[in-house]
């Protein structure tokens, strides 16, 4: 991440213009000795593997942690898998059984569906709340850009389980300080108000609980990238005419315009997996009508103990999330092509 | 850029790690682990092992047999069955697992309970009552052994009834609603707390309105919620759930209702002995101030039907100390201690004749003579899966109709649910 928007720096305002840096990054990234003078050769070699050896802990541990639970889940998602199968060690595969059960079925197209959405309506009030937040740091003074930002980490350091708990108090039926503030604003028929028992209620609690806890991490790091481009660029735009807005738009948009990218579709695939606070919150309900992809899985998985069909259901996930991603991954790829 | 391939990769990675939400069976069972030989496990239900039994049964194992250890573990109820399936599945299972009456079906069909018919003879079966053995057996096989029941009673803050110048516990339905009418004039704002999804309680006025939750069709089992039977029975429920402030979405643990009992402005609840126990651990200033008397019928000449609850206790199919295991059933099916469980924690023994032990337990004597007019859920294997969180008779029927649904429309969509389960092997 933060190498990123470090790059857009030296890149300038027009991202056509190739910047002189470029060479440089690309040693850092992994070719090194490429584009050095010829130097022995042997050493040359030698210096060819280096960065693969470094990079080599990362990639086994990845694999470790990542690669096996995902071949096993593939593996899992092709099996009858309930408690009999699994207390006595037996193995019964079933095709694409799982997955065609899950495709036919209105249910995970209705979760499916409904985790598209989630995923849009937080990433968005996310992106720009995010947003706002990260200009406002940067044109605080010192005094309030230090509280802000304490602010800001305190957030985004409080474990999930934790905050949900916190929000659960929050908005409890009865000794909620929420329902008591709306009540003894004026707000009458608040006063014992169960957030939890309508669908729409809870979305907007959870939504405010996952938009609370990302906000930190799109405000901080607009702010790191923002102290990045120079105050001269501002002054000149300023000098032009332009105001606040045009000023966003048209110059620090497009400077920036690979860190939005990039937190955008990392705040997307965050969003998706969103669990901890979606479940802990309400699991699920009312009647599961808060289930998204993630809980979904867990619950026919772990709940009902279709070990099975949980499994295929995550799989199922990630190829939605990869659809979602298609446009990132495009943006990538064809950058590199022109290179 | 390179870089940006990398990052993409990364970004990739990340995805997968959502994966790992459904993924392979995982393995918690922290306290399983019997140690080859000289330790046996014990898994026991939250609320089953009053302390001085633990205690006793602790202490005469471990001197009967020299050299040889017994570690109980008590688990709550909630999440039982994903951390059960979990612990049969390892290799060294807890030795003696507690599984509910109502469970008990389900994991003989896994295989995970060892078969006891050469046993059962020492371990006291001729003298079973036949009401609670019959959830231990499975196609023909003693697969565990009936430990004991319990049948939830009403338990009363006497100070607060007395104030309300109540004189005499209620013989009917009318009568209890008019004593709660007049403790909640009286300021009680929870005159009775029953929180909206303890579905046992539900479940004894079910099998009082004369219905169960599934009826047989064929050879299969159908959810049977949408029946007018059900709908009186939920309206019943409703009723009492109206007389006090308790959370309308979720179950007597979540706050524990005896903790709410205990702050002592709770009139009445529903609930098991140990709730009245704990309730006076947490509170001694309730000494003589808890009572109990049966869930009223509709007429004085009979009290409601209740849910039986109970627990069985299994030996694991996998266990590695067989013998120890064994022997610990024994010690707990002797007399000496299923009277002493009965005794100290006022639960149903599975003899007859030692329901002496009960005289002088106000709970005990009126949970086992509400236990004459008991009844359970069907001991069918598929029924474990009903069970699963989230329940639907819970989630979808019961909170639906406390909310505001009508019992029909919410008895549809948890029958359609149930009936799903149902149908899953």
């Amino acid at each position: 991440m933060a190498a990123q928007y470090r790059g857009t720096k030296t890149r300038g305002p027009d991202p056509a213009v190739t910047p002189p840096t470029a060479a440089a990054a690309l040693t850092v990234a992994g070719s090194a000795g490429s584009g050095r003078p010829a130097r022995p050769s042997g050493s040359g070699r030698a210096a060819r593997f280096v960065p693969y050896l470094l990079l080599l802990p990362t990639l086994a541990a990845t694999a470790l942690l990542l690669g096996y639970p995902l071949v096993r889940n593939l593996l899992i998602s092709f099996q009858t898998l309930e408690p009999f199968q699994l207390i006595q060690h037996t193995t019964e595969w079933n095709g694409f059984g799982n997955y065609t059960d899950q495709l036919t079925s209105s249910e995970f197209w209705h979760t499916a569906g409904r985790s598209v959405a989630f995923t849009l309506v937080n990433v968005v009030l996310i992106m720009v709340g995010g947003s706002l937040i990260g200009l406002l740091l940067n044109r605080l003074g010192k005094k309030m850009r230090l509280l802000l930002s304490i602010g800001l980490v305190f957030a985004w350091a409080m474990p999930y389980v934790a905050a949900t708990t916190v929000y659960q108090w929050l908005f409890d039926t009865q000794n909620g300080v929420v329902n008591w503030g709306l009540n003894a604003v004026g707000w009458h028929s608040m006063h014992d108000y169960n957030w939890f028992s309508h669908q729409l209620s809870t979305f907007a609690v959870i939504t405010l609980l996952v938009v609370w806890g990302s906000l930190p991490f799109v405000a901080l790091n607009l702010f790191a990238g923002l102290t990045t481009v120079s105050a001269e660029i501002f002054e000149a735009a300023r000098m032009d005419g332009a105001g606040a807005w045009r000023t966003f738009w048209q110059v620090v948009f497009p400077m920036l315009k690979p860190f939005f990218l990039s937190t955008t579709f990392l705040e997307i695939i965050w969003v998706f997996k969103a669990f901890t606070q979606v479940y802990a919150l309400n699991a699920g309900g009312p009647e599961g009508l808060t289930e998204t992809l993630p809980v979904y899985a867990y619950v026919e998985g772990f709940g009902n103990q279709h070990f099975g069909t949980g499994a295929a259901i995550s799989m199922l996930t990630i190829v939605i999330l990869a659809a979602l991603m298609s446009y990132y991954f495009r943006v990538i790829l064809k950058e590199e092509d022109e290179l | 850029m390179k870089r940006k391939l990398i990052g993409a990769i990364g970004v990739a990675g990340m995805m997968i790690g959502v994966a790992a939400c459904g993924g392979s069976g995982g393995s918690d069972g922290k306290a399983s682990g019997g140690d080859a030989g000289n330790t046996i496990t014990v898994w026991l239900m939250s609320g089953s092992n009053p302390p001085n039994w633990t205690k006793q049964i602790t202490a005469a194992y471990e001197k009967k047999y020299p050299g040889k250890k017994v570690k109980i573990a008590v688990q709550p109820w909630d999440g039982i069955q994903q951390k059960l399936t979990t612990a049969l599945s390892e290799s060294t299972p807890p030795d003696v697992i507690e599984v509910g009456n109502t469970q008990t079906p389900y994991y003989a069909q896994t295989g995970g309970l060892k078969a006891l018919d050469s046993d059962k003879a020492a371990l006291g079966a001729s003298d079973w009552l036949p009401a609670m053995s019959k959830s231990a057996v499975f196609d023909g096989k003693q697969i565990a052994v009936p430990w004991y029941a319990a049948s939830r009673v009403v338990i009363y803050n006497k100070k607060i009834w007395a104030d309300a110048g109540i004189t005499a516990t209620p013989k009917t339905q009318d009568e209890l609603f008019k004593d709660l009418g007049k403790i909640k004039a009286k300021g009680t704002k929870d005159a009775f707390y029953l929180p909206g999804q303890d579905w046992y309680a539900f479940d004894g006025l079910l099998l009082d309105a004369g219905a169960d939750l599934v009826k047989k069709d064929g050879d299969t089992y159908k959810a049977n919620l949408d029946t007018p039977q059900a709908a009186q029975a939920i309206n019943l429920y409703k009723k009492l759930n109206s007389f006090g402030t308790a959370p309308k979405d979720k179950d007597e643990a979540t706050p524990q209702q005896s903790d709410v009992f205990a702050k002592g402005d709770v009139g009445a609840f529903l609930g098991l002995g140990w709730e009245g126990a704990g309730a006076l651990t947490k509170n001694p200033k309730l000494k003589d101030q808890i009572g109990y008397f049966p869930m009223p019928g509709k007429t004085a000449d009979k009290t409601a039907a209740v849910f039986l609850g109970g627990s069985n206790l299994a030996i694991s199919q996998g266990t590695k100390n067989p013998k120890g295991a064994l022997n610990f059933l024994k010690l707990a099916m002797s007399d000496q201690f299923e009277g002493a469980l009965a005794k100290e924690g006022g639960v149903v023994p599975n003899k007859a004749a030692l329901n002496t032990n009960l005289q002088g337990n106000e709970f005990g004597t009126v949970s086992a003579a509400a236990a004459a007019n008991g009844g359970t859920t069907p001991l069918i294997p598929e029924w474990g899966s009903v069970e699963n969180a989230p329940n639907p008779i819970t989630t979808l029927f019961m909170t639906g109709v406390l909310q505001g649904q009508s019992p029909s429309a919410a008895a549809q969509k948890a029958d359609v649910e149930m009936d799903k389960r149902l149908s899953q092997k």
